[in-house]
């Protein structure tokens, strides 16, 4: 494979705050049982390239203690695999992606891989996007650069020779452009641009309500098959949960629901992630709960986004709506008199 | 753990289990799917390593390349050590010819130079066939106290069942003074579980005599125990409280898989403290849609249920269509149930596809192991 993949993980995404405060937008729990980087680290795989480039933004010790050394992914190899390229200064997020600055910090990454070419991509497209194909329309092509685009959006991925990125990252002070992405929305001049247009799944997640879409969506068989391909399969780090337990008197309709969790409520159009606890005459309706959040007996929930370990007091009734759903934050304890 | 306290647990895997037919004949009875995603082998694997224990040897003869893939270099269970670790252990051919092994005993014989090489204080006997979580460490305690020579662990079982198991008759003391197999008036309930500590150096002792004895069938219950009782060794019988069970039978496997559902059982793979291991394939979540019923049911990843389901056990990537109806039934991996299907009381065997309005079982019935065979004369007879 002459190709060697860039995830630029340090992509500043504020609209996502709520889910970010103690992790990397890589991180980001999605679809009952993966973490958005999953996504992207499988398309690679899945795309046959064995050589990927990390770059995290703070705080990533929660991404680190996912991916660790690629095992999940096969990117534990002797040689090529995976690297995790932290940059040294915290505030090195920014808004568009491949940022010159932190590639720069690990040149020798590029100078020793031995691919001819780069692609630069971000963990906030969930896609089942094919760089080997992507990589045959930008050769053929003929183009500098080439940019994956789909029904006439971004998903800001970028292929390019690993040799013009490395004059890229020679120049780009006194040309005064900043990252991958910047350069091609400005179409600097004396490069040739190109697209590639992806079909298939994809989802780009920027904040709070895409992400709410996304998830959403897939509850609906089409979507939910365009992006769990049988010969494409997502690969995440596994945990040893056993099978979900579904007791007398539950009632799970329309969900997505991971392991070792163990349900006793009422369940509908929601997502549910691996070791969530839900009790007796609980109900809880187009909602996102991910790992190892317990909510208690009598509760009423609509609307809502439990991040991880969230524990909800017996009788809380919470409900957002559609367009405005309640997240609570990662390990946040609700009691039921303050929310009244 | 302290090298001069070190345990070697040697895991018998050969076993075929022929009496749950369909079920093994490709793979060894340790390989049998148990619980939704989990093998047989399992339970005693991940209770060594929950019992810190970090060698084992595991010993296959009956259709190995199932369990040799699975177990791999022992990965899922933390058993990839570069001291100690797992270690696959089949019959090999020596200068004298291969010798298959022949009994309990023998398998173990045969091995001495894997024991030999890992210098163990205390060996460890453990088999592959039972549903069960035990910390051996509680055992090996109990071994040191009472500074035997080989212990034994044993469950009470109830006296009108007493004449099914190996028997140990002991003192007030817990000191074995008779073993006896499968005895017609048993004098005592407790139940040899197949689980031994022995001191490695008695353990090599005895093994080698009764490797000279020409009529011994070189079985751990019926030659090495009587063995040493005879020549005066202090065997004792630690009595372990807790869930556990052979599950050599279609009914006792079915049983198993439905004590699962019994929140009183005793049986909770749920426990985070004592988490059974198991190697783990990469599937989406499971789906249940807008026709999907469970009730007191086990899923696992990669399913997509429409249909009915209560009381069962769903292993990974099963699909369950819409106006399927199942009771009490375990079904493994990868098996399609069409639409109209009405299954009761039935282990349905991996990759199976049930056809439409498909029927077996009485939910009150005997436990049904299907088979293609099965569902071939269905569609045979339904075409007249």
């Amino acid at each position: 494979m002459k190709l060697v993949a860039i995830i630029d993980a340090s992509v500043k995404l504020p609209e996502l705050e709520d889910l970010t405060l103690y992790r990397s937008a890589a991180s980001i729990p999605f679809a009952g049982r993966y973490r958005l980087i999953d996504f992207t680290l499988s398309n690679i795989v899945n795309s046959g390239i064995s050589s990927v480039g990390v770059f995290p933004s703070y705080p990533f010790v929660s991404l680190m203690d996912h991916i660790g050394r690629g095992k999940s992914w096969d990117l534990d190899r002797r040689k090529d695999g995976l690297f995790f390229l932290p940059v040294s200064t915290k505030d090195s997020a920014q808004m568009s992606v491949g940022g010159f600055a932190a590639l720069e910090e690990h040149m020798i990454f590029f100078e020793k891989s031995r691919q001819e070419y780069v692609v630069i991509t971000n963990c906030f497209t969930v896609s089942q996007l094919d760089y080997e194909d992507m990589l045959e329309s930008h050769i053929e092509s003929g183009a500098d650069i080439t940019e994956a685009v789909s029904d006439g959006k971004s998903l800001r991925s970028y292929m390019l020779k690993k040799s013009l990125l490395i004059e890229f990252l020679r120049n780009y002070r006194q040309d005064q452009v900043f990252s991958v992405e910047d350069c091609v929305r400005r179409k600097k001049n004396g490069y040739e641009y190109g697209t590639y247009e992806y079909k298939g799944y994809f989802a780009i997640i920027d904040s709070i309500d895409s992400y709410f879409k996304a998830s959403m969506e897939l509850l609906e068989p089409e979507k939910r098959k365009s992006l769990f391909l049988p010969n494409r399969p997502i690969y995440t780090k596994v945990k040893d949960e056993p099978p979900t337990r579904y007791m007398k008197g539950s009632s799970v309709k329309h969900t997505l629901v991971a392991n070792g969790s163990t349900i006793r409520g009422t369940v509908t159009d929601s997502i549910v992630s691996r070791a969530v606890v839900i009790r007796e005459n609980t109900k809880v309706d187009h909602c996102i709960i991910m790992q190892k959040c317990t909510i208690e007996e009598n509760c009423d929930l609509a609307y809502v986004i439990a991040d991880k370990n969230v524990y909800i007091e017996a009788g809380t009734v919470l409900k957002g709506t559609k367009e405005e759903p309640i997240v609570l934050r990662k390990g946040e304890r609700i009691l039921k008199e303050e929310v009244g | 753990m302290n090298l001069k306290n070190k345990v070697v647990a040697m895991l018998l895997a050969g076993g075929q289990g022929s009496r749950l037919k369909s079920l093994t004949y490709n793979i060894a009875k340790p390989a049998i799917p148990f619980g939704g995603k989990y093998r047989i082998i399992d339970f005693p694997l991940s209770n060594c390593v929950n019992s810190e224990i970090h060698t084992v040897g595991v010993l296959t003869q009956y259709q190995p390349h199932m369990l040799h893939r699975y177990i791999g270099l022992g990965t899922p269970w933390d058993l990839d050590r570069r001291n100690g670790g797992v270690t696959m252990l089949t019959p090999y051919a020596e200068m004298d010819g291969i010798k298959w092994y022949n009994g309990t005993a023998n398998a173990i014989y045969q091995n001495l130079t894997y024991l030999i090489e890992q210098d163990p204080e205390y060996v460890l006997i453990l088999s592959g066939d039972h549903i069960y979580k035990m910390d051996y460490q509680k055992m090996l305690e109990f071994h040191k106290s009472h500074k035997a020579d080989a212990t034994i662990s044993v469950i009470e079982v109830p006296w009108n069942e007493a004449s099914r198991f190996g028997i140990m008759n002991t003192d007030a003391e817990m000191n074995i003074t008779e073993f006896a197999e499968k005895p017609k008036k048993p004098e005592s309930n407790l139940a040899s579980m197949g689980v031994y500590i022995f001191n490695w150096q008695k353990l090599k002792k005895y093994l080698t005599i009764d490797n000279d004895i020409e009529n011994s069938s070189h079985d751990f219950g019926k030659d090495i125990i009587p063995l040493m009782l005879e020549a005066n060794e202090k065997l004792v019988a630690y009595p372990f409280k807790g869930y556990w069970k052979d599950v050599g039978t279609v009914e006792s496997l079915w049983e198993a898989n439905m004590d699962l559902l019994n929140p009183h059982s005793g049986l909770n793979l749920h426990d985070p403290g004592w988490r059974i291991f198991s190697s783990n394939r990469q599937l989406p979540p499971q789906v249940i849609t807008e026709t999907g019923e469970l009730q007191e049911v086990f899923v696992n990843e990669g399913c997509i249920i429409e249909g009915k389901v209560e009381k069962s056990i769903i292993f990974q990537e099963v699909r369950i269509a819409q106006g399927a109806t199942l009771y009490e039934c375990v079904v493994m991996d990868s098996v399609v149930i069409n639409s109209g299907a009405k299954l009761a009381r039935t282990i349905i065997p991996p990759d199976l596809v049930i056809p439409e309005n498909f029927e077996i079982g009485d939910p009150e019935g005997d436990i049904i192991l299907l088979t293609q065979e099965i569902i071939d004369d269905w569609k045979g007879s339904a075409k007249v």
